[in-house]
């Protein structure tokens, strides 16, 4: 059968034109952060430069891209079109008129809206694998920076360890099934009936740090004043037992918040693959800290070890830090693009860009044309994440 | 100084380099800043011109534009430099670049940046000859070796091969020098170049330095803060003052005839020998060095001066005026004829009541601090060396009194100020507190009352508050910690006061630190030290990193506060005038012992401890009536990982011969009573002891020129033998502190200036952008500024705002 094609001037309106929600949202924030950039402080600051205003912009249309995906898009991600299999840019449905933008892939999925729809897994995994990386890597880095000694031996060497292994090798040992499903027969799952694979145990150690820090956090700072004490310490427990329910047991009661097994994989890979990272930077900057006349201040009024962390040194160490969770999601994404590359973690028929790129790899000589946009897509992302920390930086080191 | 080669150029000679009206603008998105205005300034074949003037005056400016290396926001707006009569304006970049470093030579402050890590020092200094002079490289090793050797550097070969972390900063500094000095430079810049050293280090450096006119033919250009070392090492004097030269003029007629309204006040609020916290206090100069873009019209300093007349001197900017009867002594000042240099401002004669020592509040009884230092931390192994940092260290400080701990760096004080903070525990000994033994308890385990009760200023203004938490929260967290108040409403009350104790404006509560200026985070110190009930506060060179103005306020603050709460002060520093002003007693150490310690009147006059003796002799004092006897030390402070055997200071003594059988190298000295609690450390026998000279004399005949009064009475205060000459121009004059010191300080405007030029080479202003939502500004009359409470002060945070209306 024949198919009709819409030309490319055509094509590149009909894209700009479906993006509408992206650039409604793109022009109000950035139209409200332009004018109100003095009293943004350092975000405020990244309009100044180019630089800034291009990596704001490119994160800013890929997030918007994610949470207006389903507006977005004009096809189902999954939806395959028989007579679309392999069909070039532009090429028009046959039966409701519906335009394959970008074409259509080997198994006539529109690569367009799988470029759309994929976006949303890299905003929801990227970014919150990365943030738990950092509470990992900062709860144990304040220790090891500040006491220094045994204790920073001991967790250097451990991070020393993750970090000398293969980082490839290892996502395959997390996500192949017999480790998947290497459970321990302890008297945990005896006693609860629920097995422990060990990408979920690992979960439940990762996911305990941020409550972990929270409740320090609160505690060193209003011990002195319970009434405010108990309420925080109160939303931190429900709060993240929440999450916590939801994210490593699955068993929310809310029903909110779960996880699929697969993004729990891949979830845990990222976290135990970055967190050494995040560890070595939080221990420099806190051994560099910590000689400051401020931290010694503090001991001298009688502070405890974990108030001077968290309250007189992290809030110095932000500047490094933010720059490094930006970096971080990029090597994320990444990361997330080879694993799905080579089909790890993620179900086959994800349409996450990693995925995606493998998927028409097969098919690159006699068709290019599904390969690009999700290739196009990470790279402008990662682009962006790059230029807002190396905006972050320039701004970060003026002050 | 230089005598012998200006007599022979005195006449005939022609500048080696001529400054003439030179104006430098830094341009940044806020648009021109002026950095420095119509300066001007000769030096002649062998002369040595000092600039002087206080942070963000510009001074470091005049020497980067004469090196022509102003970065790319920096510019040359006006007025002509001339090298050997040639306009450096109108040079090809060829030609600069052959003049720099070949014909001027440049010398920073920090010894460590100027000299590359990686290759050895005797490569860095044959690469000079090597590369300007084209060389042999034998030539070439000759004359470096040369060169080291006229440096004065022991074992000028090992030199040759050391690598330059082997080396101390002294030693680093004065390779940097011989590095200079290999090109044969006709003129040679120092900016600070002994900053970062300790005073009897200086005082070599100084020495080397001071002849190299006379050696070499070299003419220089001296850029420092403090002017006792300008009087030290130079002929000639140039006062900066907010980038305009001032005042200009030889060194005798700068000092003693000052015909500048801020001359005078920096003068009168350095602690020179005559000073008395009591009798004779600092005086502050009042109000904050202008925005470079804020300056007022006609005189920078009228706001701030105590003889502006309105409609005279802001009428029209005013040029350099000659002073008749003196040669070449140029001022900017319209009305230094109408002055009465003499006069003291009001309330100056206000004295107060020495204080009365009370019961002993801390004492320290035979104190050891060892540090086990293993060679290897992860796996052991190695062999464990001791550190001594204290070593029977033995003192009594009482209720309301002022001790002074003073030494060169790695003498041990500070270990011993976080041995009594309880940061350390001692090794062995004893430290009392009250009625209670501290020693060997750590901060975590001491109580609220002990914590409260000995407290500390700290060093470094831009390191000791937190920069992410607001002034008054920093406060109040400090009285929460010490249990003061039951609720947070108490707390933020007592905080308020706290900052009116401190002298400061309420509205500081909210800020953030970074918007304070430097003097203004050291108040915030002080009340945070002050925010329980301190018995005792160390004071680890609370003043050091302060520019001379605001230490002198500072100063005053600490000492009025003191005052008033009967608190003891424990005074760590090394310098030895702030020290004679401030202190009751002194204790001198030295490699972790007390080598003397005694009340002030008694360690600053004879007899002395050896290294005390140095150690005065060290400290510039820039007063043209001072003599001092003339001692360097020879070599560096030995490490205290191997310290020497015996007498911890027999290595440097220059007494050690007059001591029978080398007991100094043998044996420990033991502590020697020399009357009225007066302790030594020393072998030295009483008739030796008997002969020392007095270190800081006047000269009495000096004290015959100009406009002195020859029946004036002359005083004396502790630390010189002889009679002091009153000094009319009001050197060390005084007036109450408490009035005119207050707001003296505000060096905001030196690290705006420091941050626009900084910002200038990555671009984009922003910093307190945020603000422009606060009250109008207000523009200030000049010469209201003067004498004005600080809530009057348009504080720095109020005073960004002009710049942000420009874009």
């Amino acid at each position: 059968m024949q198919l009709e094609y819409i030309g490319a001037f055509q094509i590149v309106l009909q894209v700009l034109g479906r993006f509408w929600p992206v650039w409604l949202a793109l022009a109000l924030v950035l139209g409200v952060s332009l004018h109100f950039r003095k009293r943004l402080g350092l975000y405020g600051d990244l309009f100044s430069t180019g630089v800034g205003i291009a990596g704001v912009f490119i994160c800013l249309f890929w997030l918007f891209t994610a949470i207006f995906s389903h507006i977005i898009a004009p096809f189902d991600p999954l939806t395959q079109v028989a007579v679309m299999k392999d069909a070039l840019p532009g090429a028009v449905v046959p039966d409701n008129g519906g335009i394959y933008l970008f074409g259509g892939d080997k198994l006539a999925r529109d690569v367009f809206s799988r470029m759309v729809y994929g976006s949303r897994i890299v905003m929801i995994i990227a970014p919150f694998a990365t943030l738990f990386a950092l509470m990992v890597g900062i709860t144990l880095g304040l220790p090891a920076g500040y006491y220094g000694g045994r204790i920073d031996s001991f967790l250097s060497f451990l991070a020393n360890l993750v970090l000398a292994f293969p980082v490839i090798l290892l996502f395959y040992l997390l996500v192949t099934p017999e480790i998947r499903e290497l459970s321990f027969d302890n008297w945990f799952s005896q006693l609860t009936g629920i097995g422990v694979a060990i990408p979920r145990a690992l979960a439940a150690v990762f996911f305990i740090f941020p409550v972990i820090f929270f409740i320090t956090l609160f505690y060193t700072r209003f011990k002195k004043r319970p009434e405010r004490l108990y309420l925080l310490l109160g939303l931190t427990i429900l709060i993240g037992g929440w999450v916590y329910l939801g994210l490593v047991f699955n068993a929310d009661p809310l029903g909110i918040i779960r996880i699929d097994p697969n993004e729990l994989n891949i979830f845990v890979a990222v976290v135990f693959a970055s967190s050494p990272g995040v560890f070595r930077i939080v221990r420099g900057l806190v051994m560099d800290i910590k000689t400051r006349d401020y931290v010694a201040a503090a001991q001298t009024r009688g502070e405890t070890p974990w108030y001077i962390m968290l309250w007189e040194v992290l809030p110095n160490a932000r500047g490094p830090l933010i720059v490094d969770a930006c970096l971080r999601i990029g090597y994320t994404t990444i990361l997330l693009g080879t694993l799905g590359y080579f089909g790890l973690g993620l179900a086959p028929e994800s349409p996450d860009w990693g995925t995606a790129i493998k998927d028409s790899s097969r098919l690159l000589r006699s068709f290019i044309h599904p390969a690009l946009p999700p290739v196009f897509a990470l790279m402008s992302f990662v682009l962006g994440l790059n230029l807002l920390a190396d905006a972050l930086r320039e701004q970060s080191l003026k002050d | 100084m230089n005598e012998a080669v200006k007599a022979t150029n005195i006449d005939n000679a022609k500048p080696i380099i001529d400054i003439e009206n030179l104006s430098i603008s830094f341009f940044t998105k806020r648009g021109e800043i002026p950095a420095v205005m119509d300066f001007s300034c000769k030096v002649l074949p062998g002369e040595a011109m000092g600039i002087v003037g206080e942070s963000g005056c510009g001074k470091s400016t005049v020497s980067l534009g004469i090196m022509r290396d102003l970065s790319n926001v920096g510019k040359i707006v006006g007025g002509r430099i001339r090298f050997k009569g040639k306009d450096m304006g109108e040079m090809s970049d060829e030609e600069l670049r052959s003049i720099r470093g070949n014909e001027i030579a440049m010398i920073y402050q920090e010894p460590m940046a100027s000299l590359n890590p990686a290759m050895k020092i005797g490569q860095q200094l044959m690469e000079v000859p090597l590369l300007h002079d084209k060389v042999s490289k034998e030539e070439a090793y000759n004359r470096a070796l040369e060169m080291v050797r006229s440096v004065r550097l022991p074992d000028p070969e090992r030199m040759m091969r050391s690598y330059p972390h082997q080396l101390s900063g002294g030693q680093q500094q004065r390779i940097v020098i011989a590095m200079a000095l290999l090109s044969k430079p006709a003129l040679l810049l120092l900016d600070e170049p002994t900053t970062a050293l300790d005073v009897t280090v200086e005082a070599g450096i100084v020495e080397l330095v001071k002849g190299l006119g006379e050696k070499f033919g070299t003419s220089m250009i001296f850029v420092s803060h403090n002017l006792g070392l300008i009087l030290e090492t130079c002929d000639k004097i140039t006062v900066m003052y907010s980038g305009e030269a001032v005042e200009t003029g030889s060194i005798r007629d700068v000092f003693d005839r000052m015909r500048h309204p801020y001359t005078q006040g920096l003068f009168r609020s350095i602690p020179l020998p005559g000073a008395d916290k009591n009798s004779r206090p600092l005086v502050a100069i009042p109000g904050q060095l202008p925005l470079p873009h804020e300056r007022p019209k006609g005189c920078n300093f009228g706001p701030r001066c105590h003889h502006f007349v309105e409609g005279v001197c802001n009428a029209d900017e005013i040029p350099m005026i000659p002073v008749e009867g003196h040669d070449n002594h140029f001022s900017r000042c319209v009305r230094f004829n109408e002055i009465d240099w003499a006069a003291l401002p009001e309330g100056a004669t206000e004295k107060k009541e020495p204080v009365k020592p009370g019961a002993p509040v801390l004492k320290i009884d035979d104190l050891k601090k060892y540090y086990k230092v293993a060679a290897n931390e992860i796996f052991g192994g190695g062999e464990a060396r001791t550190v001594k940092a204290n070593e029977t260290i033995s003192f009594v400080a009482r209720e309301s009194e002022t001790v002074a701990i003073v030494g060169e760096s790695g003498c041990g004080k500070s270990t011993l100020a976080k041995v009594l903070l309880g940061l350390e525990t001692a090794s062995s000994g004893t430290v009392t507190l009250g009625n209670k033994d501290i020693q060997s308890t750590a901060i975590e385990d001491r109580d609220v009352g002990t914590i409260s009760s000995i407290q500390m200023v700290f060093q470094n203004p831009f390191d000791t508050l937190n920069p992410s938490h607001s002034v008054g929260s920093q406060i109040i967290r400090t009285l929460e910690k010490f249990g003061y108040g039951k609720t947070a409403g108490e707390r933020h009350q007592r905080m308020l006061e706290l900052l009116d104790l401190v002298k400061l404006p309420r509205a500081f509560a909210t800020r953030m630190p970074r918007q304070l200026s430097g003097g203004q985070k050291q108040r915030i110190g002080v009340a945070r030290a002050f925010a329980g009930t301190a018995k005792v506060v160390v004071a680890d060179e609370p003043v050091s990193a302060l520019d001379v103005s605001v230490q002198a306020a500072v100063t005053e603050l600490l000492m009025d506060i003191q005052r008033t709460n009967k608190t003891t002060m424990l005074f760590i520093s090394h310098d030895l005038s702030v020290v004679r002003y401030i202190a009751d007693r002194v204790v001198v150490m030295y490699l972790g012992c007390i080598v003397e310690q005694g009340t002030t009147d008694q360690i600053f006059s004879p007899p002395y401890h050896p290294y005390t003796e140095a150690l005065l002799s060290a400290i510039p004092i820039a007063d043209t009536s001072v003599v001092k006897k003339h001692i360097v030390l020879e070599g560096d402070i030995p490490s205290a990982m191997n310290p020497p055997t015996g007498c911890p200071f027999q290595t440097r003594c220059r007494y050690k011969n007059l001591v029978a059988d080398g007991l100094c190298e043998k044996q420990v000295p033991p502590v020697k009573d020399l009357g009225g609690g007066h302790m030594s450390l020393c072998w030295l026998s009483d008739d030796v002891l008997a002969t020392m000279e007095p270190v800081i004399r006047f000269d009495i005949e000096h004290a015959a020129h100009e406009g002195i009064p020859d029946d004036a009475p002359h005083g004396s205060g502790p630390g010189f033998v002889g009679e002091a000459p009153q000094r009319p121009h009001g050197k060390s004059a005084s007036v109450a502190a408490g009035e005119l010191g207050e707001d003296a300080e505000e060096d905001e405007a030196t690290m705006r200036a420091r941050r626009h030029e900084r910002r200038d080479e990555g671009s984009e202003p922003h910093a307190s952008d945020n603000h422009s939502h606060v009250a109008p500004f207000s523009p200030r009359t000049v010469g209201e500024g003067r004498q004005s409470e600080d809530e009057d002060v348009p504080s720095a945070f109020d005073r960004d705002l002009p710049d942000e209306r420009k874009h």
